[in-house]
């Protein structure tokens, strides 16, 4: 159907990636408040796994499953030695991984080592089909998330994020959530790595470095942490911006730290609390006669 | 192994953990008033190798650039604390780390825009002589920036310790409501550490682009993750387990490249021992109780 | 009458200093317990050895016969220990009626995948609203913790707490930082609680108000157990005014 173009579907499926990949970040770092400045590598992980199982022959879907699953079980592993650390260090030490990861595989021949891989093959859905699958992994990936916030689990989330001491106190095995949120955030990155591997044909550890790990952060702080919204619009908005006007896109990474130091300084609940905030002026203006 | 070889390795590694404490004490002082991660500090530390170049291509006074690199760069830092961190430190501490962050990434991209992409070097770099120190050739730029680590770091030793502002300091990081009874400014004491620790890194930038012969927008990027690495693990706002975190660091990296070279890149072995000590010890090396 | 809390021989330090020395006291079912002593008596360290966010180098921790002194914090509490700390806590980011309701839905907290398949809150938050208004802090269920007043925040401390069904409720220093006629009902409200089956155990500086309400003192300073009885008996100890004297003499019912 000629109703979307190539750059359009192109566009759109970049986009979707982006917002999977975000999205997977705010469950560990919006919802559960555990700050990861290292999470591109869990992209990456997925990335190389995904690109690797095609190369070997194996269809999209089961290379994207195992990607996920073993990607959540090296989460789970970060996860486990991150319970030992707190704030400051947990932001360190993630940001070790993430260096760790992109270090290791540079000096991997079997991965390609600087290069990378490349010549993977074709997905069979056609760019219109896999369009379709990364709207519908986004669209489930939000749903799912917004589940979570009106479940328990996110209940419980929530007040790990603000207190995680007196979150045991009343019962809750903090422990476990948090390893819970590594696992399914880690697991969902390495689903957008998959995607993103088939979505650009070839993969080099320049992609999924620390400040890959940053964007996606900014995505996430920028769009306010722990709104699925906020954090979708963001999303949009960051991997959007340098499309949208060629000249930006040679001062993508000026306007992304600009920003961050921005929304940080100014407001740092994001654009959630910004549009928060406006709102409840407005209703606070209606009411109040002055 | 040839134990000539090893040695060698040991003092490259001396020099190279100099520089990288001279980056992570400014570090650890902001860390330990303020219980900030202050990543920016790594722009402080390329506007000082650029200050060097310019300056010294400029005027061809070497220890005029340095001059001017420390103080301009001392009070950028202290033009940073009051525009940037001041507003936001009762914000978790995330908030701080993240603006932190987009405030290095913001400044090296300026760097890039106003001073190119591709680097100044001197046209005239100093100390370049090898000198021979127990059998391992040594630039002398390299032995002077140990010694000049050491000397500097001393210098703020004993001024913590002995006199009156030092005392002041060491008041507010560890009651700053009863410094600030006793009529400490809490302000002038912030402001001084942000003066002398980006100052600090300044120094460290002159350094680095000396001995590389290139001041270049990324220089901070990497030396700066790695000082995160070494202030973590010498106990965060311990300046003594900095500079002793840091040398074994650059120790560590030496050899570490020769033996763990077949699986781990440069850079990551110092995360990769960060990973290591936290693990068994997740409050640091040196951490206070 | 067989013991809920038995605290045995509990030994805490903190790097060279001892803060709790071989510090052991029974509670039985139905008591209201004070445990009292001067500034840096080690009350609070000792609390916190009992609920497991400090752990001793030496002692023991049973709860109705079981041993739960290697156990982590969050399955004491399951077991039956409830808490509500000195320097208060809510959760920041919910209501006083959410914080209550997330303690009061413990059975749906139990693990991240059961909680998962958990979704309504409404259950829990009429609990909370029932707990808040016992206590006291009806009025203010709606509000965000961050402009409450103390007492407040106080009494829905010990509503999160009770929400979780204890066994044995240990307050730590309910009453500072309140006023006299404050604390006075804030104390009335705990005897009511005491009355209607629960056992306390408290730890308080507020003399008076320890006095009028326990059954039973336990004296703790400088980390060791001083004495312990009937609120009458003990405070005409000699060891026991001295450790005081000076301090507290001011307070001290006559």
């Amino acid at each position: 159907m000629d109703l979307i173009g190539a750059y359009e579907m192109s566009l759109l499926t970049t986009i979707a990636i982006a917002i999977i990949f975000a999205l997977s970040l705010n469950l560990i770092t919006g919802f559960c408040g555990q700050i990861s400045l290292g999470h591109a590598a869990f992209y990456g992980v997925g990335a190389y796994i995904t690109a690797l199982l095609g190369k070997a022959g194996m269809a999209l879907g089961p290379a994207l499953f195992i990607a996920a699953l073993a990607t959540a079980c090296a989460g789970l592993a970060v996860g486990i030695g991150a319970l030992r650390v707190r704030d400051d260090f947990l932001a360190i030490m993630t940001m070790g991984v993430g260096f760790l990861f992109t270090g290791i595989v540079r000096q991997q021949d079997a991965l390609g080592g600087e290069v990378g891989i490349s010549a993977i093959p074709d997905h069979g859905l056609g760019r219109a089909g896999f369009m379709a699958l990364c709207l519908a992994v986004a669209a489930g990936l939000a749903l799912f998330s917004l589940y979570i916030k009106k479940s328990w689990m996110g209940f419980a989330f929530d007040s790990i994020a603000d207190d995680e001491d007196t979150a045991r106190m009343i019962g809750i095995d903090a422990s476990r959530f948090k390893l819970a949120a590594f696992a399914l955030g880690t697991g969902f990155a390495a689903i957008a790595g998959g995607l993103y591997t088939h979505n650009v044909g070839i993969i080099n550890p320049d992609s999924f470095g620390f400040i890959e790990s940053i964007t996606v952060l900014a995505m996430v702080v920028v769009g306010g942490i722990g709104s699925v919204w906020g954090v979708i619009g963001a999303a949009i908005v960051l991997s959007m911006l340098p499309q949208w006007f060629q000249f930006i896109a040679d001062y993508k990474l000026l306007l992304y730290g600009a920003l961050l130091f921005a929304v940080m300084r100014f407001s740092p609940g994001g654009f959630a609390a910004l549009i928060a905030g406006a709102v409840a002026r407005l209703r606070r203006g209606r009411t109040v006669t002055s | 192994m040839d134990p000539q070889l090893l040695f060698e390795l040991f003092v490259k590694g001396l020099v190279q953990g100099s520089i990288y404490a001279l980056i992570a004490v400014g570090l650890t002082l902001v860390y330990g008033l303020l219980r900030i991660l202050y990543i920016a500090h790594a722009g402080l530390f390329t506007l000082g190798g650029y200050c060097g170049v310019l300056v010294t291509n400029a005027t061809g006074s070497f220890p005029l650039a340095l001059a001017v690199a420390m103080v301009s760069v001392g009070l950028l830092g202290m033009v940073i604390y009051r525009l940037c961190y001041q507003p936001i430190l009762d914000q978790p501490p995330y908030v701080a780390l993240i603006a932190s962050i987009g405030l290095y990434i913001a400044l090296e991209e300026v760097y890039r825009l106003i001073f190119g992409p591709y680097g100044d070097s001197y046209d005239n770099p100093p100390f370049q002589e090898i000198v021979q120190v127990f059998g391992v050739g040594l630039k002398q730029a390299e032995i002077a920036t140990m010694v000049a680590t050491v000397v500097l770091l001393s210098i703020l030793g004993l001024l913590a310790a002995r006199t009156r502002v030092g005392i002041a300091w060491r008041a507010t990081v560890t009651a700053p409501n009863m410094a600030e009874s006793f009529g400490i400014s809490i302000l002038q004491v912030r402001y001084l550490n942000f003066f002398i620790g980006s100052a600090l890194a300044g120094f460290a930038g002159v350094m680095v682009a000396l001995l590389n012969n290139l001041a270049e927008p990324g220089m901070g990027a990497v030396p700066s993750y790695k000082a995160l690495a070494i202030i973590v693990l010498g106990g965060l706002g311990s300046v003594r387990g900095t500079l002793v975190a840091a040398l074994a660091l650059g120790v560590i990296e030496a050899y570490g490249t020769i033996y763990l070279g077949a699986l781990l890149d440069r850079d990551a072995i110092a995360f990769a021992f960060l990973i290591a000590v936290l693990m068994m010890r997740p409050k640091g090396l040196f951490a206070r109780a | 009458m067989s013991t809920l809390l038995d605290v045995r021989d509990v030994t805490v330090r903190f790097g060279g200093v001892t803060a709790v020395e071989n510090v052991g006291f029974a509670v039985q079912p139905g008591e209201l317990l004070g445990l009292i002593g001067p500034n840096g008596a080690g009350k609070t360290t000792l609390m916190r050895a009992i609920t497991g966010v400090v752990q001793p180098q030496a002692g023991a921790i049973l709860l109705d016969g079981n041993d739960i002194s290697d156990l982590p914090v969050h399955r004491r509490v399951r077991l039956g220990l409830g808490l509500s700390q000195q320097l208060v806590r809510p959760f920041a980011s919910m209501t006083l009626v959410e914080n209550v309701a997330l303690a009061a839905g413990y059975g749906r907290t139990d693990g991240p995948l059961s909680a998962l398949a958990g979704i309504g809150r409404s259950r829990e938050l009429a609990r909370a609203r029932e707990l808040l208004d016992l206590v006291g802090a009806g009025g203010a269920a709606d509000a965000m913790p961050d402009n409450q007043p103390l007492g407040f925040l106080k009494r829905a401390e010990v509503a999160r707490a009770l929400a979780l069904e204890p066994k044995v409720l240990l307050l730590d220093e309910p009453l500072a930082g309140l006023n006299q006629a404050e604390a006075s009902l804030f104390a009335d409200t705990i005897v009511q609680l005491n009355k209607e089956g629960l056992t306390v155990v408290l730890i308080e500086h507020n003399l008076g108000e320890v006095m009028r309400i326990c059954s039973r003192l336990v004296v703790v300073d400088n980390g060791r157990k001083l004495s312990e009885g009937a609120p009458r008996k003990v405070m005409a100890e000699p060891a026991v005014r001295a450790a005081y004297l000076g301090v507290e003499a001011g307070d001290a019912a006559a």
